[in-house]
């Protein structure tokens, strides 16, 4: 009888165990990281400026990691207000990163200090060749937040605001869903420097796919 | 004519893509293409309409870089398999239905790719679209066999589970290899 207890608790160890690391990471929409998940260490990546950045480099009591791509109009959409976004915790102890992982020619180094001087960039903007930072956070659409806590624990992940906002092809900027009213990753930066939860978790990055290549397929 | 930086990178894109009209297989057709829109709750109605057929709904728009680059193996798939009509193949375009510019670029470069099967345009606010068809975004592909079944769908929201070419075609020759 003992036999049978202690195999149906192995069994039940087990089941317990596998259903556990199914679901470990994958959030709602990201199917690689959940809330809690750590910041990935990285090290040397290019940067617009000339310089390189690691993430032993973040000394701020929050950091937030925003994938990009220079050619992607729900990028160039809401450029602006990131700009604004950045400027708005100026003098405060957050750090904002921009991420370009893509391998298209528009994506690379040269086309995003480009960019970045178009539309005003005023964060540090690196290129990751390797992908691995993407890989490992799960950002598959461009544009996509992550804002870290003090513990560098990912704290939200998503979308900017409620109202995707593309860049017609005459210039102008179209806010999918009006004015935006829900600010998604000013809400998570505030509540992470005052050291409570963001608000709202987790939204879906929608916009343009990161292509990563498939060489790198894990 | 100034042309604004996101309009020329259309153009180009448009352009590069367009070059693939000029394989034999290929070569643009004179007629006319008009995008019918369908709002999501008519777009499920319409597949239930395929029923009996496989269906390949190819999800692009004319904002997607990789969509448009993919858009002509869609073609040639329609070429060697949508023919005899046993696949039934629907490009199904994401683009701004306000956008009146971008909806008569998605037409035309639709002419140009001699896309003559079914084309849609999902008449949604596109982060609408999104939600309600359970995607971040495009390209996706979804495949359904012939009982409305969706058994393939295809997207790039896991970054080590991005979909190729390739694995469309071998979807849709395991589709077929099944309804022998």
């Amino acid at each position: 009888m003992s036999q049978i207890r202690t195999r149906f608790f192995i069994a039940v160890s087990v089941a317990v165990l596998l259903a556990g690391s199914a679901g470990l990471y994958a959030g709602k929409y990201n199917q690689v990281v959940d809330i809690g998940a750590p910041l990935p260490q990285f090290s040397n990546l290019p940067a617009i400026d000339g310089s390189t950045l690691s993430s032993s480099d973040l000394k701020e009591d929050v950091v937030v990691l925003v994938f990009l791509a220079n050619h992607c109009p729900w990028v160039k959409g809401m450029d602006g207000d990131l700009v604004k976004l950045v400027d708005q915790f100026k003098g405060r102890s957050v750090r904002v990163v921009g991420v370009a992982v893509n391998h298209r020619e528009e994506d690379r180094l040269p086309a995003m200090k480009q960019h970045a001087a178009q539309f005003g960039y005023n964060f540090t903007y690196v290129y990751d060749e390797s992908q691995d930072l993407g890989r490992k956070l799960g950002a598959t659409h461009t544009p996509e937040y992550f804002v870290f806590n003090k513990q560098r624990k990912l704290v939200y992940t998503g979308a900017i605001y409620n109202s995707p906002a593309q860049m017609r092809t005459d210039g102008s900027v179209n806010y999918t869903r009006g004015i935006p009213t829900e600010l998604y990753v000013k809400d998570a930066i505030e509540a992470a420097l005052a050291g409570k939860p963001a608000p709202v978790a987790e939204t879906a990055a929608q916009g343009c796919t990161v292509e990563y290549e498939k060489t790198g397929s894990k | 004519m100034r042309r604004s930086i996101p309009e020329l990178g259309l153009i180009l894109v448009l352009a590069v893509a367009g070059g693939f009209a000029d394989k034999p297989a290929l070569r643009a057709q004179s007629k006319p293409i008009a995008l019918q829109p369908v709002t999501f709750a008519q777009w499920q109605q319409k597949l239930a309409g395929y029923r009996g057929h496989i269906v390949v709904v190819d999800f692009w728009a004319t904002w997607c870089g990789p969509c448009v680059e993919r858009f002509p193996h869609m073609v040639e798939l329609y070429q060697k398999y949508g023919k005899d009509g046993k696949i039934r193949f629907v490009s199904m375009s994401l683009d701004d239905p306000s956008d009146g510019p971008a909806l008569q670029h998605a037409e035309e470069f639709l002419v140009k790719q001699n896309a003559v099967f079914d084309d849609f345009r999902m008449d949604e606010i596109i982060p609408d679209a999104f939600e309600k068809l359970a995607i971040l975004g495009i390209p996706a592909v979804f495949i359904y066999d012939g009982s409305g079944k969706l058994r393939y769908r295809l997207t790039g929201d896991n970054p080590n589970r991005q979909f190729t070419n390739e694995d469309v075609d071998n979807a849709i020759k395991d589709l077929l290899a099944g309804s022998k």
